[in-house]
């Protein structure tokens, strides 16, 4: 479908649901079998356009609204990179949505489904209008809408402090970053003489220094939103508070708004990117790559922690694009080629499998009531469907072959390899062999705690008597699970189908061709790109291959007719075996703990309670904790240093309406004579 | 591309040889390590039939499964051993080319063993003993601090010969001929020591042990029985066998076979067959001599192996 007549449909469809689901919104069943049905079909419309652009391959712009006192217009566009965003937004948004209808309807939430329904309406039109926006007036105003509708949505339950303080930190953070990107869009449009980001985005409209300065601003605006350590306190916080639905829809597709910006802007739209930009982004996302999963490790709330590989995957996807800003940076447009679509692969594959992966823990914390994963325990049991497709999101975010995490990584690290031999740079051969070692070291700890979160949540004996008690999710919300779990397999058995739609893409961005390889279609992925080939991967072939070893494995240890498997209890150590013998989560991490003690700075405190003699405590109490190194050396100096600027600035507010009026004339007089003055 | 078009069938007859043979051969090496182990300490080792045998009467057991186990122990072995074959046949053997290879390379390996360790970690969790919990731990920890030690070993292998794919990797080094860079002999020292923390053996792990603070494998499969449990015991060998095989394919492929000529075919698998056994006396000798390592030293070995393979890289390209 044309954006001319897709994205007025998708607009007028989000406006009516909106008005309707606040017309029925005292009655909540209605409101929900409104607002989400109707989120759901719109997204259809915007996935049909997304699609029809990347097939054209030809850019899609237009104009809404003309003043034409002042010239400005608000204006669309819609070139490759956009429909991509715009696909990844409705291929996770739709099942949201349906998810979304039986989630809403469990009792801590059914009196706010209007609320919830109107608000994720809001939010998804506004994001589309981000991937859309054709000028800087069109994306602000579309930026600010989402940041407000979810920070309204992080504070669906604003009973809770918890809840209130994560939307408040979230709108700070996000502001600091509007901010920069008002100051970035300004200076741009002041240089180029146009908001437009046709014109502003063209290249190198600012001169040397200023481009630089530029970088940084933009960097800082669009790192916030995507959760780039440092810029990432508000994350963690957020990302759990919020109902489960919108914490899937905000790890899958709202960082990766924080990502498109880096992509239009730092990366494509600043002129040819500078060498030390690319070591900069690389530098950052190997840190929030490693950084991400460490501290996941150590979570056991189950939200927080899937909001810790959040940072984690932001951290891969600038892998990917740092490597091709520094290919571009040495006039390789074959390596950035790749390390784009290494970065734009796993925009897609994080979205799918992140989404499937917080739709699959709010059916948990709905089942138990509880986000402590020390809590649950034997959940497969009582859940298999919501276990099952956990289980392959699981397995997918861990990088392992042949879902579609691995899929995406073997393409950063491709870029990583032929970035080395493209290069004679020591900068480049030193940073891309260790990026590559952090991603393996990432991979594996990603391992390490998906093992941890799936078997300490689904098997063995319940911890707790909810966890014993937990009932499966109804149809509507295990439907979109199993759609985005098919998805996680279908896009890792098919990867030269994504490597070929994201052909054009790449191309227009880097002036580099991927080329795949004919023999295997849409099987495979492989590149001769006027490189020495390095490698090729054709996932189904090692399906095939696992499939037939497991056929093997199963007629080896086929039982006679009769025999039965026997079975008896585990040894629980001489007693009978309780939830109590189990291995918790914390002793599960307690190892990378100790190894990785320089990061995490822990302390504990050990008290042990006795009455008469030391040697037998009636009580021992523990307590353990990781250092918050950001908020403590970072953001805790800032804020008090904020604080004492504002104190200080309280002499202006004098409270007297004469002093004000007194500015504001100073102020006046001031920019009137500056004017003069400057001709 | 170095893809050429092989007929399936063909495809298929390489994959079933190449992995019927590293199972038959796989339970051989850890006999004669075992072997080996013991006439250095003056005892004397099982038969060298042992492996089989222990093979056959595990499979013909009753199976023997926990109250509190799920579907997802049951897979655990069976992913675990289909990973381990399927990573057999992404590793040239005795040509110089592997069955599988145009599925993938390094990579693709490297995946395909973590796929495998991820299924029997996850599967030891389901009984509830805090062993598999324990075991499954530690795992996973290891297996965190050598894959990157790893990667890295294997992209300085890979950037020298100019593929990521190990087939067209070999066939490079067999066309450079024998060559010597000092470079290579930090890369193997490197990821020898990768192999011996991957493979669980001493200084990383003790194969041999079961007491409960010291075992990592060991305990992570401690409720496996019957069945179940040779499944395990296979893969683990065949395990070994192909990281054996894949230092062997990287530093020293001399006498493989470039073609499926039987004399050629012959030499080939009398060179590997006395490369491996070399290789595996030098895994008894650090066996030998060595005393375990406290679990969070570990990190120190694993250290060491990365730096080296950063020396290695930096003596090649800069």
């Amino acid at each position: 479908m044309n954006p001319a007549v897709g994205l007025p449909i998708v607009m007028a469809l989000r406006l009516a649901t909106l008005a309707a689901t606040l017309l029925a919104a005292r009655r909540a069943r209605a409101a929900r079998l409104i607002a989400f049905p109707g989120s759901a079909a719109a997204s259809v419309v915007t996935m049909l356009t997304a699609v029809s652009v990347l097939r054209s391959g030809s850019p899609a712009d237009g104009v809404w609204f003309v003043h034409r006192a002042s010239q400005l217009s608000l204006s669309y566009s819609v070139d490759g990179l956009a429909a991509w965003f715009l696909l990844v937004l409705s291929v996770v948004a739709v099942p949201i949505a349906i998810f979304s209808i039986g989630y809403c309807s469990s009792p801590h939430f059914s009196r706010r489904s209007a609320f919830i329904g109107a608000l994720y309406n809001v939010l998804l039109g506004a994001v589309e209008l981000v991937f859309v926006a054709g000028d800087a007036i069109a994306f602000l105003f579309a930026w600010e809408l989402m940041t407000l509708a979810t920070a309204a949505l992080v504070a669906t339950e604003h009973e809770e402090r918890e809840s209130r303080s994560a939307a408040y930190l979230y709108l700070v953070m996000s502001h600091i970053g509007t901010g920069c990107l008002i100051a970035g869009f300004l200076a741009l449009a002041s240089a180029s003489g146009s908001l437009s980001f046709s014109a502003a985005l063209s290249g190198a409209v600012a001169p040397g220094p200023t481009r630089h300065v530029l970088f940084a601003l933009f960097f800082l605006g669009f790192g916030v939103k995507a959760g780039v350590i440092p810029l990432h306190i508000w994350l963690p916080e957020a990302h759990p508070a919020a109902p489960s639905s919108i914490s899937a829809l905000m790890s899958g597709v709202l960082l990766k708004t924080g990502v498109y910006g880096l992509m239009r802007v730092c990366a494509f739209g600043l002129g040819a990117p500078s060498l030390s930009w690319g070591v900069f982004v690389v530098a950052l996302g190997g840190l929030s790559a490693v950084l991400g999963v460490l501290y996941a490790l150590m979570q056991h709330d189950l939200k927080r922690l899937l909001a810790y590989h959040s940072i984690e995957n932001i951290g891969i996807i600038l892998l990917g694009l740092g490597a091709a800003m520094m290919g571009l940076a040495y006039g390789r447009g074959d390596v950035a080629a790749i390390g784009l679509a290494a970065s734009l692969y796993h925009v897609l594959n994080h979205a799918v499998f992140k989404g499937l992966l917080f739709l699959g823990a709010g059916g948990v914390v709905m089942a138990t009531g509880t986000r402590q994963i020390e809590q649950f325990g034997g959940l497969l049991r009582r859940m298999p469907w919501t276990g099952l497709f956990f289980l392959i999101g699981a397995l997918a975010i861990s990088g392992l072959p042949p879902l579609n995490g691995f899929a995406s990584e073997w393409l950063t690290f491709q870029a990583f390899l032929f970035g080395f031999r493209g290069s004679t740079d020591s900068l480049v051969h030193f940073l891309f062999p260790l990026s590559g070692a952090l991603l393996a070291l990432t991979t594996a700890l990603a391992a390490a705690c998906f093992v941890k979160a799936f078997g300490i949540s689904f098997l063995a004996l319940p911890r707790s008597r909810a966890a014993g008690e937990a009932r499966e999710s109804p149809a509507v919300m295990l439907v979109p699970q199993a759609f985005l779990a098919a998805l996680c397999i279908a896009l890792g058995l098919f990867p030269g189908v994504v490597l070929q739609t994201l052909g054009g893409v790449t191309t227009s961005l880097t002036g580099g061709e991927l080329q795949q390889d004919p023999l295997w279609g849409g099987l495979g992925l492989g590149m001769t790109s006027g490189l020495e080939s390095f490698d090729h991967l054709v996932p189904a072939m090692l399906g095939a291959a696992m499939a037939a070893g497991l056929a093997v494995a199963v007629a080896l240890t086929l039982r006679r007719a009769g025999a039965a498997v026997r079975r008896v209890p585990t040894w629980g150590c001489g007693g009978e075996l309780t939830a109590g013998h189990e291995y918790t989560a914390t002793a599960f991490s307690k190892p990378l703990m100790m190894i990785f003690q320089a990061v995490y700075r822990p302390t504990r405190q050990v008290e042990a309670l006795a009455e008469a003699s030391p040697y037998f405590p009636r009580e021992v109490r523990y307590h353990a904790e990781i250092e918050p190194t950001f908020q403590r050396y970072v953001y805790g100096p800032l804020v008090d240093r904020v604080i004492k600027v504002a104190a200080g600035m309280k002499v202006l507010q004098a409270g007297s309406l004469h002093a004000y009026l007194a500015y504001v004339l100073v102020l006046v007089v001031g920019l009137v004579l500056l004017v003069w003055w400057r001709g | 591309m170095p893809t050429t078009v092989i007929h399936p069938a063909l495809l298929a007859l390489g994959v079933l040889l190449q992995s019927a043979g590293m199972l038959a051969v796989a339970p051989l090496l850890k006999v004669a390590i075992k072997k080996m182990k013991a006439s250095l300490q003056n005892r004397q080792g099982p038969p060298w039939l042992q492996g089989y045998y222990d093979l056959a009467k595990l499979l013909r057991k009753e199976p023997l499964r926990s109250e509190t186990a799920s579907w997802v122990y049951v897979a655990g072995p069976r992913v675990y051993f289909a990973a381990a074959i399927a990573a057999a046949t992404l590793v040239p053997v005795l040509t110089a080319a592997a069955p599988l290879e145009s599925a993938g390379g390094i990579l693709l390996l490297v995946g395909t063993l973590a796929l495998g360790r991820f299924a029997l970690a996850t599967a030891a969790l389901d009984t509830g003993s805090p062993f598999g919990g324990m075991g499954a731990s530690r795992d996973m920890t290891i297996a965190a601090l050598a894959e990157p030690a790893l990667m890295l070993g294997l992209f300085t292998s890979a950037l020298a010969a100019g593929s990521l794919n190990l087939g067209v990797l070999v066939r490079g080094l067999v066309a450079q001929g024998p060559s010597f860079h000092p470079s290579d002999l930090l890369a193997f020292a490197g990821l020898l020591i990768i192999v011996i923390a991957e493979t669980g053996r001493i200084p990383v792990d003790n194969p041999a042990t079961h007491l409960e603070l010291t075992m990592i494998h060991e305990a992570m499969v401690l409720e496996y029985a019957g069945p179940d449990l040779a499944l395990v015991e296979w893969a683990s060998a065949v395990k070994e066998l192909l990281y054996l095989t894949l230092l062997v394919d990287l530093f020293m492929p001399v006498g493989i076979a470039t073609s499926l000529a039987p004399g050629a075919l012959l030499v080939a698998l009398a060179a590997w067959a006395l490369k491996v056994f070399a290789l595996a006396v030098v895994v008894t000798l650090v066996e030998t001599t060595n005393a375990k390592l406290r679990l969070f030293r570990v990190p120190e070995l694993v250290s060491v192996s990365l730096g080296l393979a950063f020396l290695a890289l930096a003596v090649r390209f800069f």
